[in-house]
């Protein structure tokens, strides 16, 4: 063979020298082989002592390789990848949440094909605002008990079969004979109305499951049509709220809440702030952020709003009212409501055509219309009228039903006399369901029709008049389903589908497909409003003498509500709602009965140390009439001494999964009717004490802050106005005693250096005043981080794991403790101590801090000692009790079966199904190991490097965490705290007398600040906080 | 008559019934050397019983997760670490006996010390159990040892007192069970010499390396005493100081105390005295053994009991004086509210603590009751009672209510397994103090002798008796001769 030597590049003929030693140098470093540099690889020596090391090593690493076998789960690649898809990046696409009456423009995020969280569309009307509702309808999506395909029932039991044989069935059904009849949930969608238009003989029945037809009508008999208004609570400075939850659940009360937010944020060179007055009966969340509540029987809302009509100088005779408290508030608050024309709202919360009468009435008088209510973009997502479904149920018993659509109605289960309906049900030839869980209502039809989730669909939603937000598919139909409108256009005969029906729908009303194209990007579409009616004062008279005429209080009530996850009962379903905790109650996992500690004293309930520290809770019973339920209570603060409160939503069907089955009971049958309308409360019940206990699952159990001032600020307007600077003063002084010579608590508070950590310092604040409990944040960042659900049986075990919680304080008075004086909400998550006290205790570094001033858990390092936990003065981190993800080492470790059994949902959320809604950016712990809020730090690492890429500096803003872009309420500020032009900068600048941070004393060295609470009263709290925190639930431990 | 006059009576003979040194051979080795009676037999099984229900309860805990423990959110440390503190402390008494007072030559101790050092080392093992089972994920255990590594290297944290207590506790554990077996070398060695079978002549050959009681081999053995005795002494005072900064490092209200490290050690002492005495009482019953643990022994150590009852008992007020002269709220709320206030949730436990730990030791104060071995065997029992509760207050009644109010807890009570953990460590215990007392001499032979006076005690009562003869008698018996 002849040796030909063949050249490589160009450098080797022309400069074989420099090539050769640039060859040489190739590898910095030596490779670890004697001689190897110089010779070939055969006649390298390999010594002894190197040789026993391969061998060493080879032999180690081949038994590892051969005895640790990891199960192959396969992820298959696109074959042919998708235009515009990237692998690991995310996608947005702009779709509608539209549920239970709820409507709000959403962003979904999108990546690799799944849909995995929702963030609020800045262009929709919540400005980016959602709520813990639509923060959580993602996993809808994955529901394990989702219909998977079409049914027919037979002989009892449901079978598949197919949507070819439900459309013969139904054409068949349709020229049968008989009225048809759709019944349906409020729909907003014009496409679809148009469509429903189109069938020649269809009767539509809207019905909502919380009813709002009594203030519809309300609106109709004064004069603005039956719709109902959007209300503008910043423009009011005084908002007085007879019992309605807008901060809540009534109405849009993510929209609501950003409002009334704006008129509670405080500029601390000029504090103002509107004043928001409550009536109710039991303590609601909107109660919780009001400045003054005045308690009363729920029967007796019509009562005060004809007085408070009388006092704003309406003509109507003003009732008696007993209470002397409710009569001078209501002298109080018409002088108020007077003086402020034009600037002032009442909203009532009843679902009485006569209070809602006179409520307008009260309206009108202040001048209100026009200014703070707003008719002229009217809500369109309630629409449903008791009397026409009253009418139907007439109808249906009568047998002249033929055949009955239903769509999203679960008058099975949320009717106020549910076993009539079925009852008429049973008497319709032809039921057809087009659900999208086996609900009690679905469960009784003949055929389902199943529907998409809204994340599978296409559609438009007419959120208020002139505003449509749009829906698009973000993945493929993951079962054999059909969006309702698809199975409404092939009924009524026509042969195109629906994702080409609403294009050309709105390609037509906007003038082209490209015009629909753009709004489709952006979500919303905004046209011009209706025109408002003018108030006209129709049957007044009469309404005020219909309240005249109602019976009286009766000695003990019941009013029911809606708690913000679970809602009218969509959210049963959904186990990170079931798992949030109330804002208002801290439990999750089911209802109970809210009474007062009157009541409870007077049933001879002891509030000794046990009520308080054990999860049991005494159980009693309330019956009306021939219906009763027995219900564990919780005493709660500010609520009138006989009024029982009960969450609804509570006690399904065993076929609607696991989740909602068996938790907490139904209470709808205790809602009561004024002859046309619902009402949402009842007298003339009793309650008595069984004796047994049942446990409630809180996740907070102590309700006072114990006048601790280094853990929460709060004050009244009139105190802050006084003493401004008090909290001031005491950071100052922490300065001047611990910072002695550098006026510097942060370096003068310790014995070791400060080093400077120059780039970014991630750093949060949360105004307190803008927080009203909703929750969003806290599903949020459930979503976001994938937190794992623990099931009612680990949270009763206070084993829940969220990284947010929402502290909720009540402030009463010591010797009273029914007589709340306010309520403060403090969101609290890991605070990033710069000065960690988890992160020197752990043995194994396993949490540590970063340069950017961000407490890190390295979850792989991390080996359980829960000493940090312990060590954390916010007791913010949460440990991995058990395997609740599935991701441990450990194999068919879920079956414990003497202590910490898991609940079923916990099974669920490990199902490939559920699964799918993980972030992929973020581990999935596994038991055994800590964890806590991260910041969101996959997200400031994507943002920073999108910066990196562009090759510029972060900008503000780009960094968002989950809570913060949840927030309906914009509590939430973030960002880099170096920067003095920052959101954060700025908002703690502008705020020095507000500011203050969680246990700053301890220097701790917190990252998280806080804006003290203030509630607008002129009340000069006494210092020395003991008597303004007098605890209650502290009675209770004594 | 005239010498007695001479003699002080501090101490009463450390043995007593006229002991040769022959006797004190037979005697010790006799239990080794028997059969197990019946009473052992039963003790034994018991002890492997629970041995196996406290390996039941781990194995469940270990699959399943701390879960299985009645842990929560906001109590992230309960009978865990209690019952590691409880043993470490209990860990305490035999090194203090063999270490310090050897150094203070205390002759008493040579009865008990074999005994209390064996103790010593099966309570450190049994604590050992609990820092490491109680881990999230104990298959990563290693993970604290700073041994170099392909992780960057990742180190372990040096500023972590709970990577202290890895160190000391080790230390601790090794310098013990050296100063035991060193100790144990020349009786092992008289046991293989009296050993009739095959078998144990070769075990304790074996174990005896080789001791052949040369005047070199006994030179050296004294040396090495002494050296680990000097090593040992400060380890005493270290492992409990070392535990308290556990707490007394962190930021909790209640654990935050710098009284902590001497209040530990002196609690320590407390509780591992309190075990000997329960342990010797039954013991010198059982193996007949009373004429080498007299009541002068339990004597003394209830006079250290009483001693290190009271300095704890000093700590305690002394912590609650300055919770109160610290004006820090949160400081006063863990002690007034979390613990005295008996109306508190746990307040029951803080006065059992103190009830068994304060002022049941006061009994001690009359010498009657010292010598009372049925109340002195109660009273030990107490003591480690109280001393559990004293952990117990420490660690739950400070975290379960701290700063938040937010996040205080609700009650708890521990799981079955969290029981069983803990009565396991009972087992291994026992099973490991049952195959001692079997198999090794439960009083150190060849020290015992040391103390052994029979020679000066049997002049002294031939001459008494002689001294108080009447000279006729002396002369009548002469002259019968």
């Amino acid at each position: 063979m002849s040796q030909k030597t063949y050249w490589q590049g160009f450098g080797q003929i022309n400069d074989p020298e420099s090539a050769r030693k640039h060859n040489h140098d190739e590898f910095k470093e030596d490779l670890p082989f004697e001689d190897f540099d110089s010779k070939s690889l055969i006649d390298a020596k390999a010594p002894r002592r190197d040789f026993l090391k391969y061998l060493g090593f080879s032999t180690a690493a081949a038994t590892l390789a051969a005895s640790c076998t990891t199960e192959v789960r396969k992820a298959v690649p696109y074959a042919d990848k998708p235009e515009q898809l990237i692998a690991g990046e995310s996608k947005y696409y702009a779709t509608t949440f539209a549920e239970d009456g709820e409507v709000t423009s959403v962003l979904a995020k999108v990546r690799d094909g799944r849909p995995i969280k929702l963030e609020g569309n800045d262009l929709g009307f919540t400005n980016g605002g959602t709520s813990a509702r639509v923060q959580a309808s993602v996993l809808d999506l994955y529901d394990t008990h989702r219909i998977k395909f079409p049914l027919q029932k037979v002989s009892d039991k449901f079978e598949e079969t197919t949507f070819k044989f439900i459309d013969g069935a139904v054409a068949k059904a349709l020229t049968a004979g008989g009225t048809t009849v759709l019944l349906t949930q409020t729909i907003n969608s014009p496409s679809a109305l148009e469509i429903i238009g189109k069938f020649p003989n269809l009767q539509v029945v809207n019905y909502d499951g919380i009813s709002y037809s009594g203030m519809l009508s309300a609106n109709e008999q004064s004069g603005f049509g039956r719709v109902l208004p959007s209300y503008r609570f910043d423009n009011a400075d005084i908002i007085v709220s007879l019992s309605a939850d807008f901060l809540g659940t009534w109405l849009n009360a993510a929209e609501q809440s950003a409002a009334y937010v704006k008129g509670r944020t405080i500029d601390e060179k000029a504090p103002k702030m509107s004043k928001h007055y409550q009536f109710e009966g039991y303590l609601s969340l909107t109660g919780s952020s009001a400045d003054e509540r005045i308690v009363h029987k729920p029967s007796q809302t019509g009562a005060i709003a004809v007085a408070l009509l009388a006092a704003v100088g309406g003509s109507v005779s003003a009732p008696s009212i007993a209470d002397a408290k409710v009569n001078a508030a209501i002298s109080k608050i018409a002088g108020e409501l007077k003086a402020a024309q034009g600037k002032a709202v009442v909203v009532c919360g009843s679902n009485d055509a006569n209070v809602q009468t006179v409520v307008n009435a009260i309206n009108s008088a202040i001048g209100a219309f026009g200014t703070t209510i707003d008719f002229s973009a009217p809500l369109t997502s309630r629409k449903g009228d008791d009397k026409a479904f009253a009418d139907l149920m007439a109808q249906m018993e009568a047998g002249t039903v033929g055949t009955l659509i239903i769509h999203n109605a679960n008058p099975a289960y949320d009717y106020v006399n549910a076993d009539q309906f079925k009852k008429a049900l049973s008497k319709v030839k032809n039921t057809i369901s087009l659900g999208y869980r086996l609900d009690e209502t679905t469960a009784l039809c003949k055929f389902i029709a199943p529907t998409h989730h809204y994340l599978e669909s296409w559609g438009d939603a007419e959120v208020k008049g002139g505003t449509i937000s749009f829906v698009q598919p973000t993945i493929n139909p993951l079962f054999k389903t059909r969006q309702f409108q698809d199975s409404l256009l092939i009924w009524s005969g026509s042969t195109t589908t629906y994702d080409v029906y609403v294009k050309d729908f709105w390609s037509a009303k906007l003038g082209g497909e490209s015009a629909f194209n753009k709004v489709l990007q952006e979500g919303v579409y905004k046209t011009t409003a209706a025109t408002a009616g003018s108030y006209t004062g129709g049957s007044l008279a009469a309404a005020a003498t219909a309240i005249a005429a109602y019976p009286a209080a009766s000695k003990d009530e019941i009013v029911l509500y809606q708690k913000t996850a679970i809602g009218g009962g969509a959210g049963a379903t959904n186990p990170w709602l079931q798992e949030l905790p109330d804002g208002v109650t801290r439990a999750t996992w089911g209802n109970y009965a809210l009474i007062s500690m009157a009541k409870a004293n007077e049933l001879g309930i002891k509030l000794d140390t046990d009520y308080e520290y054990h999860p049991e809770k005494p159980v009693i019973k309330i019956t009306a009439g021939n219906k009763s339920v027995e219900l564990p209570i919780l005493v709660m603060p500010g609520m009138n001494a006989n009024t029982i409160a009960v969450a609804v939503g509570y006690g399904r069907n065993e076929t609607l999964g696991v989740t909602a089955a068996g938790v907490g009971k139904n209470i709808f049958n205790f809602a009561s009717s004024n002859g046309t309308n619902v009402l949402y409360d009842a007298s003339g019940i009793t309650i008595e004490n069984t004796g047994r206990k049942e446990p409630v699952a809180q996740t907070q159990i102590h309700n006072s802050y114990e006048g601790r001032v280094e853990v929460l600020r709060e004050t009244t307007l009139g105190a802050f106005k006084q003493t401004p600077n008090e909290f001031l003063d005491f950071r100052n002084q922490l300065k001047a005693t611990y910072g002695k010579g550098t006026n510097d608590f942060r370096k003068g508070g310790t014995l070791y250096g400060d080093h400077d950590k120059p780039g970014i310092k991630w750093g949060m604040n949360i105004d307190m005043n803008a927080c009203i409990g909703c929750g969003a944040c806290v599903i949020s960042c459930h979503t976001e981080n994938n937190v794992s659900v623990v099931g009612k049986s680990e949270v009763l075990r206070y084993h829940d794991m969220h990284w947010l919680r929402i502290d909720r304080y009540f402030i009463s008075d010591e010797n009273n403790p029914d007589d709340l004086k306010g309520v403060v909400f403090q969101p609290m998550m890991c605070q990033h101590c710069d000065n960690a006290p988890c992160e020197n205790v752990c043995p194994v570094a396993a949490t540590n801090h970063s340069a950017e001033g961000i407490n890190q858990m390295a979850y792989n390092r991390c080996i359980g000692t829960r000493y940090c936990a312990n060590n954390c003065p916010y007791k913010v981190r949460r440990f991995n009790w058990a395997d609740y993800t599935g991701a441990d080492s450990f194999k068919n470790n879920q079956d414990q079966k003497i202590v910490g059994k898991l609940d079923p949902v916990v099974h669920q959320m490990n199902e490939d199904l559920s699964r799918m809604v993980l972030n992929p950016d973020v581990t999935v712990r596994s038991r055994g190991v800590m964890e806590k809020c991260s910041f969101c730090i996959q997200r400031l690492q994507h943002a920073k490097l999108e910066a990196k890429k562009d090759n510029r500096p972060l900008k503000d803003g780009e960094a968002v965490t989950a809570c913060q872009q949840a927030c309906p309420t914009n509590a939430i500020v973030f960002g880099d705290t170096r920067t003095e032009e920052t959101a954060i900068s700025i908002v703690r600048a502008n705020n020095p007398q507000r500011l203050f941070y969680s246990l700053e004393q301890l220097h701790v060295l917190p990252n998280v600040s806080y804006l003290a609470k203030i509630r607008n009263s002129e009340e000069i709290i006494e210092k020395e906080g003991s008597h303004a925190a007098a605890a209650h639930g502290e009675e209770a431990k004594h | 008559m005239s010498l007695n006059r001479y003699e002080s009576q501090t101490r009463g003979a450390l043995v007593v019934g006229n002991k040769t040194y022959h006797d004190i051979t037979e005697d010790i080795c006799a239990p080794v050397e028997a059969k197990p009676s019946k009473l052992w037999w039963i003790g034994f099984i018991i002890s492997i019983v629970l041995l196996i229900f406290g390996i039941v309860s781990v194995t469940v805990e270990v699959i399943y997760g701390t879960g299985q423990w009645n842990l929560n959110k906001t109590i992230g440390w309960g009978w865990d670490i209690t019952n590691f503190v409880w043993w470490v402390g209990i860990g305490h008494a035999g090194t203090l006996i063999s270490a310090i007072l050897l150094l203070f030559r205390q002759g008493w101790r040579t009865g008990v010390n074999r005994a209390a050092e064996a103790m010593t080392i099966f309570a450190v093992m049994c604590a050992g159990q609990f820092p490491i089972w109680h881990m999230g994920r104990v298959w990563n255990a290693f993970f604290v040892m700073p041994y170099p590594n392909t992780r960057g290297p990742l180190w372990v944290n040096f500023n972590s007192p709970l990577l202290w207590d890895v160190f000391a506790i080790s230390t601790y554990f090794t310098v013990s069970l050296l100063f035991w077996y060193a100790g144990l070398l020349p009786d092992l060695a008289t046991l293989r010499d009296r050993a009739k079978v095959k078998w144990r002549k070769y075990f304790y050959g074996l174990a005896s390396f080789g001791w052949t009681g040369s005047t070199k081999h006994w030179q050296r053995h004294e040396a090495l005493s002494l050296v680990l005795a000097g090593l040992a002494t400060p380890l005493v005072l270290s492992v409990h100081t070392i535990v308290s900064f556990d707490f007394a490092t962190s930021v909790i209200p209640g654990w935050h105390t710098t009284i902590f490290p001497p209040y530990f050690v002196a609690g320590a002492v407390f509780s591992g005295f309190a075990m000997v005495q329960t342990l010797l009482l039954v013991t010198r019953k059982v193996l007949n053994l009373e004429d080498y643990i007299t009541i002068e022994h339990i004597d003394v150590m209830n006079k250290v009991i009483i001693l290190t009852g009271s300095i704890v008992g000093i700590a305690y007020l002394t912590e609650l004086f300055m919770a109160w002269y610290s004006a820090v709220n949160y400081e006063w709320f863990a002690f007034a509210e979390n613990r005295v206030n008996l109306d508190s949730p746990y307040g029951w436990s803080y006065w059992i603590m103190m009830g068994c730990n304060v002022l049941l030791p006061q009994i001690f104060w009359f010498k009657k009751i010292r010598r009372n071995i049925l109340i002195t065997f109660f009273a030990s029992i107490l003591v480690n009672v109280g001393m559990w509760f004293e952990r117990f207050v420490i660690i739950v009644t400070s975290i379960y209510r701290d700063y938040l109010p937010s996040s205080w807890s609700t009650y708890y009570t521990p799981s079955i397994w969290e029981i069983g953990f803990f009565v396991g460590t009972f087992g291994l215990f026992f099973t490991c103090f049952f195959l001692f007392s079997k198999y090794f001499p439960v009083i150190a032979i060849a020290e015992i002798k040391h103390i052994l006076k029979r020679s000066g005690d049997n002049f002294k009562e031939g001459y008494t008796k002689e001294e108080n003869e009447s000279f006729e008698k002396f002369v009548h018996d002469n002259e019968h001769h």
